[in-house]
């Protein structure tokens, strides 16, 4: 050992950068995260999830759901569209901006993706238009006329819309697989996971990504039944069942208000009913509380306004807990 | 050294012990090396965000991240509706159309969507006496606003007035009310509509 102290401080530099580069730089670049603004109305962003969401954080780390669904939606790159809200009164100009600028057709994803990604040859932008495609396009507002822009050029076509007097915005769109997957709008973020803990974003996609299986699949009954009977709402699921966070147990006075509604094959013989144990509720509140779609400055985008509705809009879950041509469990 | 150096070589005499001397790099490990480093830069410099905690992929970088923020829609009148809402609705309703025998309406108003100097003056020490707005007498005290606003809320308040409920007056800049602020210096005696109407 003639070299004992150059080995000795060899091995710890080389330990001291690894640990400087996983934990101090993280630490010091997200380690003091607060609570921000979302872009549309300045709410605040992330709240806290419900306390029954809460623990239904611990089922889902408990169960290893974490193994085989991630919860984070990736982005390959963000594009512009131009929105046209309002013709305003002088119409001919308008209808000469449109054609000036070669509005048209909708871009496909994958058009999007090359202009996102800026590989391979810019999607042409001259689609069949025609003076009288540009009157339809008005009578159908707001439209997207163009899409699959850089923000330059989104901010210039916005800007000769306005000149002829038309109402015209540039929207963000995020774009990448994930988004066309419809697994989320935008990126996930630090931000996203502000209250998890532990925060469980995954490394497998065995199955969906749940980032924002919340505003996908916004009723807990349907989760409960999808826990417990997978593949028969979902065909191709390779879930396995969750049936022991579930008790069957016989039909006392009144059938529980809470009983799952099967479909007839795995409904339970007459007298009996399935019902959710309290870990199942918890779980089928945390993932109904996913969602991390709310534009921030981190992660822009632009949402529709208010006039369309949005997608969090709560579904009567009355309505929807009827699985099809079931009879109700009794 | 290896074993067959050791064993005696019958035709050639001894050979000197091999010695390890310095021996340069080889050029083309050196310019591959310098490949490495000049690509890892350019990796670094395109995709670290320089560590900017807001810089998530497929941003580069934070000026990058700013050019994509959604633009506010032109104008962003919120902060002028904010502070309307709290100090002038009180009286001007929040529709502006004024309330009868409390304060006259801003929508249509000429001394609305005149000239920026006259309006501006009114917030600041207020404006009492009779006045006429829309062909219609009113005679009360608007009271001076100037100590509670800064510049930058007279300025949105005002330019909310003028292009809020069919108004479409020009903007006005915190700027403009500086200057005003200006150039009435410590006044606190409220205008009379005539002293007002003198100002264009």
């Amino acid at each position: 050992m003639n070299y004992g102290p150059l080995l000795f401080l060899a091995a710890f530099f080389a330990l001291a950068s690894s640990w400087c580069g996983f934990v101090l730089a993280p630490q010091l670049q997200v380690g003091r995260l607060q609570q921000t603004n979302t872009l549309s109305g300045g709410a605040t962003y992330p709240v806290a999830r419900s306390g029954l969401a809460q623990q239904g954080l611990q089922v889902y780390r408990a169960n290893g759901c974490a193994a085989c669904h991630s919860q984070q939606v990736r982005q390959s790159g963000t594009v512009c569209d131009v929105m046209l809200t309002e013709a305003g009164t002088n119409e001919l100009a308008v209808i000469s901006a449109l054609l000036r600028l070669k509005c048209g057709s909708p871009l496909t994803e994958t058009e999007r993706q090359a202009v996102s990604t800026g590989a391979g040859e810019r999607a042409p932008p001259v689609m069949v238009f025609t003076e009288q495609d540009a009157r339809g396009m008005l009578t159908r507002l707001p439209q997207r006329v163009r899409q699959g822009l850089t923000k330059p050029e989104a901010d210039a076509a916005v800007k000769e819309l306005t000149a002829a007097g038309a109402k015209a915005q540039t929207w963000i769109v995020p774009v990448g697989p994930d988004i066309a997957r419809g697994w989320g709008r935008r990126r996930t973020v630090a931000e996203d996971f502000l209250f998890d803990y532990p925060v469980m974003p995954g490394e497998q996609r065995v199955g969906p990504d749940l980032a924002n299986v919340g505003v996908r699949l916004p009723d807990p009954n349907w989760h409960l039944r999808h826990l417990y009977a997978p593949g028969t709402y979902e065909k191709a699921s390779t879930m396995p069942p969750y049936r022991f966070l579930f008790e069957k147990r016989k039909v006392r006075q009144e059938p529980s208000p809470d009983a799952l509604v099967l479909p007839p094959e795995l409904a339970p013989e007459p007298g009996y009913e399935i019902v959710p144990k309290p870990a199942a509720i918890a779980l089928a509140a945390y993932l109904t509380s996913l969602r991390a779609d709310a534009p921030l400055y981190v992660a822009p985008l632009t949402v529709a306004p208010p006039a369309a509705p949005a997608t969090n809009a709560p579904v009567a879950s009355g309505a929807t807990n009827a699985a099809p041509g079931a009879p109700a469990a009794k | 050294m290896s074993p067959e150096a050791s064993e005696p070589a019958p035709t050639t005499p001894e050979r000197a012990e091999p010695k390890a001397g310095p021996r340069a790099v080889p050029v083309f490990l050196l310019i591959l090396l310098l490949g490495i480093v000049y690509g890892g830069m350019i990796y670094f410099d395109r995709a670290s965000g320089w560590f900017d905690p807001q810089v998530y992929a497929p941003y580069h970088s934070a000026s990058e991240l700013a050019l994509y923020q959604p633009p506010t829609g032109g104008l962003d009148l919120s902060r002028g509706k904010t502070v309307y809402d709290n100090i002038c609705a009180l009286c001007h309703n929040t529709d502006g159309t004024g309330k009868p025998n409390q304060a006259p309406p801003f929508v249509g108003s000429d001394w609305v969507l005149g000239s920026p100097n006259r309006m501006i003056r009114i917030p600041l020490v207020g404006l009492a006496g009779s006045v006429m707005v829309k062909d219609q007498q009113w005679n009360l005290a608007m009271p001076a606003m100037g100590a509670a606003l800064s510049d930058d809320d007279l300025a949105a308040v005002l330019s909310y007035i003028r292009q809020s409920w069919g108004n479409k007056a020009s903007v006005i800049t915190p700027e403009q009310v500086k200057a005003v602020r200006a150039e009435i210096g410590n006044r606190t005696q409220p205008w009379s509509a005539q002293e007002l109407e003198a100002i264009h």
